[in-house]
């Protein structure tokens, strides 16, 4: 097991370098100069020389493309081009409340939609099932922007229950948390239902009912475990897009994020950040995969890794 | 766990606060619409980061809330009779933030370093590489002297870029990192600038003018979203905003706590179009689409009423602008221009859009239709800023510049003529140099332009500028169609907040009940 996950930890360095490499040319064939655009408007040309300079965009791109390489073998991922502070304080301020958003829509969304996806099987096209994937489909289609600002109206703006933006307090954490885990509990409730229907037609669940288990047993021991696991690897998917940074959530509620970060990077056209976030989001998503394919074995001790 | 436990304790305590009308301090939130570039106004291209800055820092000249110049940290200053020296005598007894004099050495130091290119700030091209050199002639006295003479020079000086930083501030902190550290002689002291959050002012208690500021803290919120702006000023938890999107203006307006206002502006919008190319080379056909376009309605349909007519080249208030318009609409008349020129069925062209915000889209639309009228038929394209860079603000070559019709504005910072007509009409300022879109080249407006630069003598510049600005009128290279009123919106509580017509602010007399 521990030599399975060094090797699989060692695969990650050629596809952080493949992703590093695609991201500086994409990134670089934005169009727009960034040298202009810090400079602004109504600048001369000359201060656009003179900015290009400060921003080291007046070298030729295989230098910077060598500068960017070697900056980031030592852990320097340089200077943001607008504010001119390291991309890695940069991500790093931004990087918790995403995280921490990020957990807290997956702990309800994850619990709220299993807790449906099983109810509806059991129940199977009969009412809770109906109601079950009622409000899984509603929480499919409604926007988030809309969701969020629907429950901002409601709950900051009428009842004055909970407060706006920011993300000081776990009362700042309910409202984006609702409105970024709605989409995820639909779809949670979804895979947990359909995987859920599977397993209780299997044989084994037959032989557990035969030999005399109350049907509460049958369900949390022998079908739940065995319909956890295409459920842990949406849910890993989930987790990863949603480390991301939810641009729509992050913009309606004001939360310091990565989202956020990532729309006004490009806009700037601030390619240090740009390629930071990039980065980072690859790295989220391969250990995320590699956490998911543990917890095969975890869940299912027929699954070995060598 | 603790510092959970402390800050709820802090959310408890403000949340009390929030709701007892009567407390001690007088804390004021600011909601702006976009996140802080910079808190040094020499390395600031936008006027948001600008009017921040005036927590902080104060000019020698500025501008008050109507956008006349005044005096501020200057006494008086006079021009020699060259048009080249400029003396100004400073104000006595003011302290910088960190305690140090406020005397004419940091004036040189100011200009000094954003005149050196080496500094590689942002608002290098201000003053035109026209600065020659910076005396200090006693404590109180320093003498500016320029290359050429150049008459809107004081303008410069009151631009809300033109600061006094303390000098011994920037030797400490350095010409990059004073930005993180800003000392002015401003009202307000540097507290906290947390990026993605906010930056917060606290009263500084030896500002020179006695008795002033009237609050305790300014706490400047970036909140993107125009919808959760206006969310925060229903709670309370936001003061004042700017802007305000025309859609919740009529939902603010209705809350009896708030107050929303229309600000009278200089921000000019035009269609400019490319008068080197065909058929926008000929003045009839561009005067013809003057003429096509009801700026009335468009005032209406795209601006919700919150814009006038524009009744010139540069708008009412700023100094030296003449009232020229509104040009008619009369679309009998655009007609007969067009067959005259020769395009009695119109043509297809392009029509470009500078933003692309939903009122842009509304605006093109609405010049679309109003164009068919006269049988142009154009393709509406809404530039991304990236885009707008590349195909319009750094096309290098004239001849090829891709730009047809393209719907932008503009609004004069230093709140005087040159600025309002140079950068956008002078030949000297096409594309990549400025900002002409127009690419209009006209000998007599170039020369009016020039000659007003160089006389002191306030009459000559105002009989100039009224000719270089009915020289536009009558060649047509732009149609002139809106200023737009600038919405802002504050709890009834504050006062003495203004947003000034260059969308910038004015809070010296900012007060909270």
């Amino acid at each position: 097991m521990l030599q399975y996950l060094l090797k699989r930890l060692l695969g990650l360095i050629p596809t952080l370098a493949l992703v590093g490499v695609l991201v500086f040319l994409f990134v670089h064939l934005l169009p727009g100069d960034p040298a202009r655009l810090a400079a602004g408007p109504d600048a001369t040309p000359e201060t656009v020389a003179l900015v290009r300079q400060d921003l080291g965009l007046d070298k030729s791109l295989p230098e910077q493309f060598v500068r960017f390489v070697g900056g980031v073998v030592r852990g320097d991922f340089g200077r943001s081009l607008r504010s001119k502070r390291p991309v890695s304080t940069e991500i790093g301020e931004r990087f918790a409340p995403t995280f921490w958003l990020t957990v807290w829509s997956m702990v309800w969304s994850v619990a709220f939609g299993m807790a449906i996806g099983v109810i509806s099987a059991v129940w199977r096209n009969r009412w809770p099932d109906r109601l079950g994937m009622t409000l899984a489909v509603s929480g499919i289609s409604f926007p988030a922007f809309a969701l969020g600002m629907v429950l901002m109206q409601i709950f900051s703006v009428q009842l004055n229950w909970l407060p706006t933006v920011g993300a000081d307090t776990w009362r700042h954490y309910i409202l984006p948390s609702v409105t970024l885990g709605a989409a995820v509990a639909a779809i949670m409730a979804r895979f947990t239902r359909s995987s859920f229907v599977d397993i209780l037609q299997e044989d084994y669940v037959r032989t557990a009912r035969a030999k005399g288990l109350p049907e509460s047993r049958v369900i949390a021991k022998h079908g739940l475990r065995n319909a956890l696991i295409p459920v842990v690897t949406m849910m890993g998917l989930q987790f990863g897009f949603l480390l991301g940074g939810s641009i729509v959530v992050e913009v309606v509620f004001n939360w310091p994020g990565m989202g956020r970060l990532l729309v006004d990077s490009v806009d700037a056209r601030d390619y240090p950040v740009i390629q930071g976030l990039v980065l980072l989001f690859s790295l989220e998503f391969v250990l995320i995969n590699l956490i998911v394919d543990v917890l095969y074995a975890v869940i299912n001790p027929t699954i070995r890794y060598r | 766990m603790k510092a959970l436990l402390r800050w709820s304790v802090l959310a408890f305590a403000l949340t009390v606060l929030a709701g007892s009308p009567a407390f001690a301090a007088k804390d004021v939130v600011f909601a702006v619409a976009s996140q802080f570039t910079t808190t040094d106004p020499y390395d600031a291209n936008d006027t948001l980061s600008q009017a921040m800055a005036k927590s902080f820092y104060e000019g020698l000249f500025g501008f008050d809330k109507d956008m006349k110049l005044i005096p501020v940290l200057a006494e008086s200053y006079d021009v020699s009779k060259d048009g080249l020296a400029y003396t100004i005598k400073l104000k006595k007894g003011i302290k910088f933030q960190d305690g140090t004099d406020f005397k004419a050495d940091a004036v040189k130091v100011c200009l000094d370093r954003v005149t050196n290119p080496e500094n590689k700030l942002k608002r290098y091209g201000l003053y035109n590489n026209n600065i020659a050199k910076v005396e200090v002639v006693d404590d109180y006295t320093a003498r500016i002297t320029l290359k050429t003479p150049f008459s809107p020079f004081i303008n410069q000086l009151a631009h809300p870029s033109t600061v006094m930083i303390s000098p011994t501030a920037l030797k400490k902190w350095g010409n990059k990192d004073i930005a993180f550290h800003p000392v002015g002689t401003g009202p307000f002291e540097f507290v906290e600038w947390k990026q993605t959050d906010y930056l917060k002012v606290k009263k500084f208690d030896g500002y020179w003018r006695k008795g002033y500021p009237k609050v305790d803290t300014i706490t400047w919120k970036p909140v993107v979203d125009n919808n959760t702006r206006a969310a925060l000023m229903q709670t309370g938890e936001a003061h004042f905003t700017f802007p305000v999107p025309y859609e919740v203006a009529e939902v603010l307006k209705s809350k009896p706590d708030l107050e929303v206002v229309a600000a009278p502006s200089i921000v000019l919008r035009y269609l400019s179009m490319n008068t080197q190319q065909k058929p926008f080379d000929n003045p009839k056909v561009r005067q013809a689409i003057a003429y096509a376009i009801n700026k009335d309605a468009l005032a209406k349909v795209a601006f919700a009423g919150y814009a006038t007519p524009a009744e010139g080249v540069a708008p009412q208030g700023v100094e030296y602008a003449v009232k020229l318009g509104p040009w008619p609409y009369d679309v009998a008349k655009a007609k007969e221009l067009m067959k005259e020129a020769g395009y009695p069925n119109g043509f297809e062209t392009e029509l470009w859009s500078a933003y692309n915000h939903s009122t842009a889209q509304k605006v093109t639309q609405f010049l679309q239709q109003q164009l068919q009228q006269i049988g142009i038929k154009t393709k509406i394209t809404l530039l991304e800023v990236g885009q707008r860079v590349e195909k319009v603000e750094s096309w290098q070559d004239a001849a090829t510049a891709p730009v047809r019709l393209y719907y932008v504005g503009w609004s004069t910072s230093t709140g005087e003529a040159d600025w309002a007509l140079r950068p956008l009409l002078a030949s000297e300022s096409w594309p990549p140099r400025l900002f002409n879109t127009a690419y209009f080249k006209d000998a007599q407006f170039d020369a009016d332009i020039k000659n007003a630069q160089l006389t002191t003598n306030g009459g000559e510049k105002a009989k100039l500028y009224k000719d270089a600005q009915e020289v536009i009128w009558k060649e047509a290279p732009w149609a002139p169609l809106v200023v737009e009123k600038l919405l802002s919106a504050h709890n009834k509580k504050l006062s003495g907040v203004y947003v000034i017509p260059d969308a910038s602010f004015n809070f010296t007399d900012i007060d909270l009940k």
